[in-house]
């Protein structure tokens, strides 16, 4: 069932020479492990294939030995599968047929952890990951001159993402950033809603620590536990933190802290911005001033008398949101991690943990979590982890029906919009980033480039629940008919992607091979490949029928999924 | 030309037969279950058919109009500038001399001059009045078109439900509804809409989507079932060869009835969004942009007025004369108003407190002014109306249930509006 030495490929010379490059690639850069941590010993410090090895057996105690009337458990995937998916989540874009051939050829049986050790150290894992956490904090965004910090804020993350991400270190970045916006990435979470207090305490709560406790703004919940009294003491840690703004074109932003000025609010504005302290609205009396809210963070109990200084409370906060004395903190990045990786997560959705929810295999969830913290917050450590563990390489499957137990496969769901773009580019063999046009200064351009429009049709809040994702007419229309992707698929342009298979010496035959290698990452099966001899038998012009297929490829669901 | 699109109709009516038999069925099961009786389950279906047809066009001023300059003039008072009144057809109602064309059917019109909200900022006002909510990180409210589409759907149409004409704004769409509320784009009236046209000719095209579903029953190895995404891009490939795409040739309207429209882009507009309900499109949005005139306020709100007028005035008679205007509401309103003083550049600036929405059609009451300001339009003497009761007023009009409440991603229940009151002055 697994094809694992692709048929045609032998008959690509162009092919065979990746292969080799690919495969001296993987053989001779990847020897040492990426994660070489001194205190990797012990089973509190397990490797990443020990800590999956005990997340598969926990997994199998928790849910998979209940598996429902009629549930299959999932086998692991072929190597074309996992290679694609893998590429996919770790580097963002596919790889490209000569990989894909080196991956299938390599006989070793440690070249799934070889590979994965590899993407984990490739310069695209950080523009991969930067991109998401951009988009994390940027889709929620209350205004839109937020977009302003949207290259620097990128930069930033593929920074932290190509070192050696910490998490622990990047929330701290992020609550205590201070400075310009076009200098200081980390800035972009307080410039997504303009450092307006009760939307960055929102927002802080919802990534870092998967807890919506904004929903207590305006009223007691009636299920969670937290009150509306403490997402307000929560806020009081934000109100001396203040988005300047200089009037040059395009305007800047600095993110300063505001420690002198009147201590309550104007009555009647309608933000709490202009204050020191923050005050709770008295919701019989909006227009009154309100309760004096002490900085108090809800998850420890950890407070900070009022009078203390942005700088103070900020730091403040950080340190004790991301101790290991608070679990949220953790549990909320493994939590969302794994649900991007296996697609579904412990709880759904991923921001939306808290005290009164129940994670679907607790056990499991606590142990990764645990290990988590035990190795210092380290995302690459984790996703080693993860991409290790058989519930991470079993096939995909759609989405499971709500009566079954999850994790019985991989679940496969819509590419983020720049893994989109990026494979188009890659399936049709031009790059469409206009690189040398790279904005001089962040900031500039934001609107601009075939990448950003790419985005507002494709583009998707990462934390929404990916079977909620669906395709729309204007995204089909544009994959159907938009020049992008059509002008470059025929095989009448000189140059392109298939005049160039077509002028090649290969038979009818390794034409769609090479298609499918290039759109999919596979190669087509026999009734597949039955079909398109069929079409091109069956249509007048050769080009046109071959044109056919390539269409036909990139327009199918499978290239759309991360399968 | 005149049967095709009935044919088109009946033969689309049979497909979504099963679908239509599911609802029924779904009633019938409640009411045996005795959650509905049998009289609400006959009101229900009442409701139902009294909606049917039922459609909105939201004029949309981006930048916030000045309402001295349009409808609510005070040309005795020194906040009133230079701007002159004209008297309409409704006695001792006056609008602005730059709106001669609807001062002229006034009696067509439901006018609130006692629009009152509490946001100045453009984006997050232009948001509160296209979603009754202020923006929030947690929570994207959907708009009001995307609502209104949800609630009116319109089966006999093959065109996208929520169309937004003009303009790029970056404001709500279908939000926790889902995209398939988006707003369907048309940047330009007058051309078609962006990659409708097939990359190849139709026969290539029609080739190409029966090898995409051959290939897909060749990867499955099981009978072609038609997946979701098959019937995504049926439903595109339909959208594109049904022959309701002529609504977006203007070319094909008469040129008596263009020429009443006047020219400009914004006439191309409102022409096409008669077109496109005529089509069977629930909601559509053409927006006017450029009312943000914090320099030369009159001068250039009079350029603007002159392409506002006389589409605006044209869209109202053209549905009344096609018999239209009693189901389709037309909704005509900006982010907010503008300052009653003149600033030193001869401009107004952001005022939120009290301006002037108008209202036609939909069985709305029209031929009355709601509200007023006071001498100098500094603050609303009479019946304020608030954004929320503005919606509650307009889903009361289009017989969309603003009550229920929508399941928001994260398990909160959220209502199309909020709180407010339904102005019954123009809906009782």
């Amino acid at each position: 069932m697994i094809a694992s030495v692709p048929r045609k490929m032998f008959l690509s010379q162009f092919a065979v020479a990746i292969l080799f490059a690919a495969s001296i690639t993987q053989t001779k850069a990847d020897t040492g492990p990426v994660e070489a941590s001194p205190r990797d010993l012990g089973t509190a410090n397990a490797t990443p294939q020990a800590a999956a090895g005990e997340i598969d057996r926990l997994l199998q105690e928790e849910v998979l030995a209940n598996l429902s009337a009629g549930q299959t458990l999932a086998s692991v995937t072929s190597d074309q599968a996992f290679l694609r998916r893998v590429y996919f989540d770790f580097v963002g874009e596919p790889p490209t047929p000569g990989e894909t051939t080196a991956f299938c050829l390599d006989p070793s049986p440690d070249k799934r952890t070889k590979l994965v050790e590899r993407l984990l150290a490739d310069k695209r894992f950080g523009r991969n990951w930067g991109r998401y956490w951009r988009d994390v904090i940027l889709y929620r965004r209350s205004a839109d001159q937020a977009l302003l910090a949207s290259q620097s804020l990128e930069t930033f993350l593929i920074g932290q993402f190509n070192g050696q991400p910490r998490w622990n270190a990047i929330a701290k970045s992020f609550i205590t950033a201070q400075g310009n916006i076009y200098d200081k990435g980390e800035t972009g979470l307080f410039m997504a809603h303009l450092a307006e207090p009760v939307e960055v305490a929102a927002e802080t709560s919802r990534i870092f620590l998967g807890i919506q406790i904004q929903c207590a703004q305006c009223h007691d919940h009636p299920t969670d536990r937290w009150k509306r009294q403490q997402f307000h003491e929560f806020v009081a840690f934000f109100p001396r933190a203040s988005m300047r703004r200089q009037p040059t074109q395009p305007p800047t932003f600095e993110l300063t802290s505001f420690d002198m000025g009147p201590q309550r609010r104007r009555p009647g504005m309608m933000t709490g911005r202009g204050s020191l302290e923050h005050f709770m609205p008295n919701l019989k009396d909006p227009a009154s001033e309100g309760s004096l809210m002490m900085p108090v963070f809800f998850a420890t109990g950890d407070k900070l008398p009022t009078g203390t200084t942005d700088h103070e409370r900020r730091h403040a906060l950080a340190a004790w949101l991301t101790s290991p004395n608070n679990p949220w903190f953790a549990t909320a990045l493994v939590n969302r991690l794994w649900a991007e990786l296996v697609g579904e997560g412990f709880y759904e959705p991923i921001d939306d943990l808290g005290p009164d929810r129940s994670a679907s295999a607790p056990r499991t969830l606590d142990y990764l979590c645990r290990q988590f913290v035990a190795h210092d917050y380290d995302v690459k450590w984790l996703m080693g982890a993860i991409a290790s563990t058989d519930a991470y390489q079993r096939e995909s499957r759609p989405r499971r029906h709500p009566d079954q137990v999850p994790f019985a496969a991989n679940v496969a769901y819509r590419l983020r919009a720049d893994q989109l773009f990026d494979a188009v580019a890659l399936a049709v063999g031009v790059s469409f980033d206009t690189s040398s046009r790279t904005p001089a200064r962040a900031g500039l351009g934001f609107r601009g480039g075939p990448r950003f429009a790419f985005a507002q049709q494709f583009g998707y809040d990462p934390s929404v629940r990916r079977d909620e994702i669906t395709s729309t007419i204007p995204q089909v229309l544009s994959l159907m008919n938009s020049p992008l992707v059509n002008q470059r698929i025929t095989g009448r342009q000189p140059g392109g992607a298939l005049a160039r298979l077509l002028d090649g010496p290969q038979d009818d035959e390794a034409v769609p091979v090479e298609l499918y290698l290039r759109c999919l990452c596979r190669e087509p099966n026999d009734a597949e490949l039955a079909v398109c001899l069929d079409h091109v038998k069956s249509t007048p012009d050769r080009a046109e029928a071959f044109g056919d297929i390539f269409w036909s490829l990139l327009n199918s669901q499978e290239f759309l999924y991360r399968n | 030309m005149n049967t095709s699109p009935v044919l088109r109709h009946h033969l689309h009516l049979s497909v979504q037969r099963s679908h239509v038999a599911g609802r029924r069925d779904f009633l019938k099961v409640l009411s045996a279950a005795g959650a509905v009786g049998l009289t609400d389950v006959l009101s229900l279906r009442a409701d139902e058919l009294r909606r049917q047809g039922t459609a909105c066009i939201l004029l949309w001023m981006q930048g916030g109009p000045s309402q001295f300059e349009t409808f609510d003039p005070k040309p005795g008072h020194a906040n009133g500038g230079e701007t002159k009144a004209i008297a309409t057809r409704l006695p001792g109602v006056h609008f602005s001399e730059n709106l001669p064309y609807l001062a002229d059917i006034a009696d067509r019109l439901a006018l609130v001059r006692s629009m009152t909200t509490r946001e100045g900022e453009h984006q997050r006002a232009t948001y509160l009045m296209h979603t009754s909510y202020l923006p929030m990180a947690s929570v994207k409210y959907p708009a009001m078109g995307a609502v209104v589409a949800r609630e009116l759907p319109r089966p006999d149409c093959e065109l996208p439900s929520f169309v937004r004409i003009g303009p790029q704004l970056n404001v709500a769409g279908g939000g926790f509804l889902g995209t398939r509320y988006d707003p369907f784009i048309v940047l330009s009236a007058g051309r078609l809409p962006e990659n409708t046209r097939p990359a190849t000719e139709m026969t290539q095209f029609d080739r190409r989507l029966a090898l995409m579903a051959r290939l897909e029953s060749a990867k499955s190895g099981a009978p072609p079932a038609p997946s979701e995404h098959e019937q995504l891009y049926a439903g595109a490939a339909r959208m594109i060869k049904s022959s309701q795409m002529a609504a977006f040739d203007l070319e094909r309207e008469p040129e008596k009835v263009r020429s009443q429209y006047g020219s400009g882009s914004f006439a191309s507009s409102c022409l096409l969004a008669r077109r496109l309900i005529e089509s069977g499109v629930t909601f559509v949005e053409a927006v006017l942009g450029n009312w943000d005139t914090h320099q030369e306020n009159f001068p250039r709100s009079r350029t603007l007025c002159e392409q506002l007028d006389r589409p605006f005035a044209a869209l109202v008679t053209d549905l009344a004369e096609r018999g239209l205007l009693d189901k389709t509401l037309v909704v005509w309103m900006g982010e907010f108003g503008r300052t009653p003083r003149v600033n030193p550049r001869g401009g107004r600036d952001h005022f939120p407190r009290a301006f002037s929405a108008v209202l036609a059609g939909g069985g709305v009451r029209t031929g009355q002014v709601l509200g007023a300001t006071d001498d100098g339009g500094e603050a609303v003497k009479d019946r304020p109306v608030t954004e929320k009761d503005l919606f509650q007023t307009v889903y009361r009009a289009l017989g969309v249930n603003s009550r229920q409440e929508y399941m928001s991603p994260i398990g909160r229940p959220i209502k199309p509006v909020d709180g407010g009151q339904v102005v019954q002055e123009l809906v009782g």
